[in-house]
């Protein structure tokens, strides 16, 4: 904001919206139904103030607010809402073990979830079966716990897919633990054809500056400070798995990237959209189009009319995209109404989701995906003024 | 058409509604009971949508329900795996 001399600047506040739609059934919605919507919901929640970002699971959500605190919702049958229980929980309350930890960062696995604080720390909570915690057994957990083996990594993120988790900490250096079947966990070792459950170094991607990573369903993938994407795990469009990180080849430089079970989507420096595989409306053009071909075959998405794309996200089976205009576009699987459109049809190429007028007060939208539903966090500036509240134009 | 064809070593075994699953996309969870599979059935339906997975496992692991051969190996790949 300018300041103008002699005056007193005026103090500027946000407004948020949080909108949800898609499957609901057990309470990932935070509309206190517990169902299907396939309009986007605005919800009231009051326990929400202030979110920085969401991690949206199988069927569950994990909310973290300016502050660092850290709200969850949804199915909570595994531990996974680390509320101390294994109850379900349809609106959003509080993970009071964490209460003395500033979390920057967190994700949602199908079951399981992980936070990384401030100083470095990864905790995780949910289902362990398959070693996804990293904390050395298969035992799940209902409250969080620190993960030993990083308590002097400093943990920088951490991306949650189905049964297995990814960790990116200082000095580059990418883990994997949990279940490595399809070759997700990037360690090229015969562990891989069993299950990890302490953290193990992601091979060959000592010498890439790693400055994000995702992990869904039982893909794993990250992204280099070049703007070069790597992937491994199950193998897109029927290709068969990767074990180890295989860059993709390609000229365009990625900026994003948010993975699905069977598609993965990139969001080039350029605000454009690509992606590798299909979403399940599109699974029977992969016979057509990927007939003996190893390597995943890189598509544009098009339908954006040429306006760039500033955040992209994937559901299980759908997408989504929020554009420079501050629209919302989503498309793919809609048979729990996860595209918001008001119906359960599937969408071959983006379509607008209407979240009320965008005006000029529109600060950032956010979206995010779980399995099969959908939120938008959208913050408006308002100016706080002689006692009176008026709109920043 | 079948979303995915998985092992039944990748399926979990849920004791409160005794039945072998797998995550469906949607949320919920694709299941078949060992009775289906001591039928030969292979399809695990999702009882919240339209999609259905092919279950590929031996019929024979499950012919006689009451003998030890009724769970398949996978049932104890988590604890073999920690070894």
């Amino acid at each position: 904001m300018a300041e103008h001399g002699g005056t007193p600047a005026p103090a500027d506040e946000e407004e948020e919206q949080v909108w949800s739609w898609g499957a609901g059934t057990d309470g990932q919605l935070g509309t206190s139904k517990l169902q299907d919507e396939h309009l986007p919901q605005l919800l009231s929640l009051t326990s929400l103030p202030s979110v920085s970002m969401l991690a949206c699971g199988g069927a569950h959500v994990i909310a973290l607010t300016s502050g660092g605190k850290v709200l969850t919702w949804g199915r909570g049958n595994s531990g996974q809402l680390g509320h101390g229980d294994i109850l379900d929980s349809s609106l959003p309350k509080p993970v009071s073990f964490l209460d003395d930890y500033v979390v920057t960062q967190a994700s949602a696995g199908w079951s399981h979830s992980a936070f990384v604080s401030d100083s470095g720390c990864l905790f995780t909570c949910g289902n362990g079966s398959f070693g996804q915690l990293g904390h050395g057994d298969n035992t799940s957990l209902s409250t969080p716990a620190k993960v030993s083996y990083f308590v002097d990594k400093c943990v920088k993120m951490v991306a949650c897919g189905m049964r297995h988790s990814l960790v990116l900490s200082a000095g580059n250096q990418v883990c994997g633990f949990g279940s490595g079947k399809r070759g997700q966990l990037g360690v090229s070792s015969e562990r891989t054809k069993s299950l990890v459950n302490l953290p193990c170094v992601v091979s060959g991607l000592e010498d890439v500056e790693v400055v994000c990573i995702a992990a869904n369903g039982d893909h794993s993938a990250a992204i280099s400070a070049s703007g070069q994407m790597f992937s491994w795990g199950r193998g897109f469009c029927g290709s068969s798995d990767v074990q180890t990180p295989q860059c993709l080849q390609s000229s365009l430089s990625f900026r994003e990237l948010a993975l699905g079970w069977n598609h993965a989507l990139l969001l080039t420096v350029d605000g454009e959209v690509f992606k590798l595989g299909n979403t399940l409306n599109k699974q029977s053009e992969k016979q057509s189009l990927q007939v003996d071909s190893s390597e995943p075959l890189l598509e544009k998405v098009s339908g954006f009319d040429g306006v760039k794309v500033l955040q992209i996200a994937a559901g299980a089976e759908h997408s989504a995209a929020v554009t420079e205009s501050g629209e919302v576009q989503t498309w793919g699987w809609g048979e729990h109404g996860q595209l918001g459109l008001g119906n359960t049809n599937d969408q071959n190429n983006p379509q607008l989701v209407s979240l009320g007028s965008i005006d000029q007060r529109t600060k950032d939208t956010k979206v995010y995906c779980g399995s099969g539903f959908t939120y938008v966090v959208r913050r408006y500036n308002i100016h706080h003024r002689n006692g009176c509240i008026i709109s920043n134009v | 058409m079948s979303y995915d064809d998985v092992e039944i070593e990748d399926m979990e075994w849920n004791e409160e509604i005794q039945a072998y699953t797998y995550p469906c996309p949607c949320g919920d969870l694709f299941q078949i009971t060992k009775e289906d599979l001591r039928l030969g059935e292979e399809i695990a339906n999702c009882p919240s949508c339209s999609l259905y997975i092919t279950v590929i496992y031996n019929m024979e692991d499950f012919q006689n329900d009451t003998k030890k051969n009724n769970q398949p190996k996978s049932s104890q790949a988590v604890a073999v795996a920690v070894a």
